[in-house]
């Protein structure tokens, strides 16, 4: 919706920015042609769940935490599980280390098949929604919601329950999936890996907007893997690497008036966390057959434009089911679900990657083992300031565009992030305002 | 024996306050059947589109807020014999994001991919809070009355219970 203003100016409105997860919103102001403010306004009250973290037993953060999302539970459930493992001074034997990296495969073709076909793909296929999409493309869509099956099973069979796992515990798992259980999955695992590839190839043709942004990509890295559920370090395109105890020392969180989600910078800087930047620190880390899709998809080693995100999230939708049937290929019946944990007297951290990006959590156990500190950074907030580069520049590069397409530009510039508003604290209101 | 084409599915997240209430018609309802009818539940609505392929007939109850006195039970028929929903009720869906992907949105996703039942009978009961917690007392004495109107609907399938009421 357009308004005059009595200064001959323009203010656009869009009620409600869609095909994100949650509520917020998003002023851009431009005047003589110029960009000169850029905010995305989060106004999604705060939801406190570190306050109420505080006082509760060190057991408790996975089944917490996990709730913060429907989407993104498993990243939640990671992280702290890792942190309170630190704090306990425990070590995990391989066979659990394995199998929350199959949990957390689940969880990346749950929300990346979501994300690329259901939010992401009508932006570049021109339709308004995927309901409009489905009727010429329904084959796409079919395609999609058996990809997602494939992770919501998954899901069901390792962490007990296809949204908010409840077989995740500090220490482990209340009990390992079986085996014929998991050779139940194969089947559908094997057809989702060639639907994962061919849908790498699907998005590779569709038509990307020429940007390049110079962003400060963060990632965790692991020396057997690309990073799904730890690494063993934080490394960045600046040449910065430090072992994940050390995030709190690089990443400054803090508060903007326009926003109620907390934005960080890294080192100083405003800095990119995701599959881009994932995928550009750890592109040696990708199966030969993920390296080799993504670069007949026409990607190199790197990737900086962000719209191509879309073939990105692709690549690695594949490389989860490799993962996936590679982990169920090798697993054997009996091992123990968990190792013993007493409580101690610290603090640690944990992060995984969220199929956003980098999750990282900070916590303070006291001898009781009750929490009396926690920090919950989760990658939309982090992503913020980079959110805000992008529709700077989006938003004077296609100046000349009409206020709809330039609205349409700029809420396809916001959902390269697969933002979850949910998770930052929940999303959007655009407004382009011109005089 | 079991009616193949025949589905009842209770819809929503047990932890969320009267969203539970279609798992636990569910339950009571699979109580009265013995295997007779297929009974299951889902949490994610977008499961839905892909469990209801090829069924004929499926019965879904799920908790509704349409504004009505907590506890009412209201029966519409949302399948591709029916007129389709009013596009208010999934103005939403399609362009909201994921979590706001309800049943609405499942029932237009199905309609569009020509794969929407005949039949889709919505049992809804209206729900008076969804926050984390136990389901209000209005919608569990609700409980009765919605897995009467999936039996009801059963019935006019030629099902019937093996247990009494």
């Amino acid at each position: 919706m357009t308004h005059t203003l009595k200064d001959g100016g323009q203010v656009l409105n869009v009620g409600m920015l869609a095909r994100v997860e949650g509520e917020g919103g998003m002023h851009i102001e431009i005047k003589d042609r110029t960009v000169v403010d850029v905010q995305l306004n989060i106004f999604e009250p705060p939801r406190f769940y570190e306050g109420f973290l505080r006082g509760r037993h060190y057991t408790e953060p996975p089944d917490i935490t996990a709730r913060i999302c429907g989407i993104c539970p498993v990243a939640y459930q990671s992280a702290s599980t890792e942190a309170m493992e630190v704090i306990c001074g425990v070590q995990t034997t391989d066979a659990i280390q394995t199998m929350r990296r199959l949990l957390y495969c689940g969880e990346w073709i749950e929300s990346h098949a979501l994300h690329i076909f259901m939010l992401h793909a009508p932006d570049f296929l021109g339709y308004e929604s995927v309901l409009e999409m489905a009727e010429i493309h329904g084959d796409v869509v079919q395609m999609a919601l058996r990809l997602k099956k494939c992770g919501n099973d998954l899901m069901e069979t390792v962490g007990g329950r296809a949204i908010h796992p409840v077989n995740v515990r500090v220490g482990g798992f209340y009990r390992m999936p079986a085996l014929a259980d998991l050779m139940a999955l194969r089947p559908a695992l094997e057809r989702g890996l060639e639907d994962a590839l061919a849908a790498v190839q699907l998005v590779s043709t569709f038509d990307f907007p020429d940007m390049e942004q110079d962003y400060t990509y963060v990632s965790l890295r692991h020396p057997d893997h690309y990073p799904l559920e730890r690494g063993a370090e934080v490394v960045a395109s600046t040449g910065v690497r430090f072992p994940v105890a050390e995030i709190p020392l690089h990443v400054e969180e803090f508060h903007v008036a326009h926003s109620n989600a907390l934005h960080a910078r890294f080192d100083g800087e405003p800095f990119f966390v995701g599959p881009l930047a994932r995928y550009t620190l750890n592109f040696d880390q990708l199966s030969p057959r993920c390296q080799e899709a993504a670069l007949s998809a026409g990607l190199t080693e790197t990737c900086r434009n962000p719209f191509k995100s879309i073939i990105v999230r692709c690549v690695e939708l594949a490389y989860a089911f490799e993962e996936a049937l590679r982990i169920i290929d090798g697993w054997t019946d009996g091992h123990a679900p968990s190792v013993p944990t007493w409580p101690r007297a610290g603090e640690g951290v944990g992060a995984s990657e969220a199929p956003r990006g980098t999750i990282w959590h900070r916590y303070r156990v006291n001898d009781k083992g009750v929490i009396e500190d926690a920090q919950i950074v989760p990658p939309t907030s982090q992503n913020q300031s980079s959110i805000e580069m992008d529709l700077r520049t989006a938003a004077q590069q296609w100046v000349d565009l009409d206020d709809h397409a330039l609205t349409h530009r700029c809420e396809a510039a916001i959902r390269n992030y697969d933002p979850c508003i949910s998770c930052a604290t929940h999303f959007l209101d655009l407004r382009v305002q011109r005089s | 024996m079991s009616a193949p084409d025949v589905i009842v599915v209770g819809v929503g997240s047990p932890d969320r306050g009267d969203d539970a209430v279609g798992a636990a018609v569910a339950s009571r309802v699979d109580d009265r059947y013995g295997g007779r009818v297929r009974v299951v539940t889902r949490e994610d609505p977008t499961a839905l589109v892909q469990l209801w392929e090829g069924a004929r007939v499926v019965i879904v109850v799920d908790a509704v807020a349409s504004g009505r006195t907590p506890g009412t039970v209201r029966v519409i028929e949302a399948g591709a014999d029916a007129p389709p929903l009013p596009l208010r009720a999934f103005a939403a869906t399609g362009r909201g994001g994921t979590h706001t992907f309800g049943l609405a949105g499942a029932v237009a996703l199905a309609r569009a991919l020509g794969t929407l039942p005949a039949r889709v009978v919505v049992v809804g009961v209206e729900a008076a809070t969804f926050a984390y917690g136990p389901m209000s007392p209005q919608v569990s004495a609700s409980i009765g009355a919605a897995a009467a109107a999936v039996e009801a609907e059963l019935a006019r399938e030629g099902i019937e219970a093996t247990t009494c009421a």
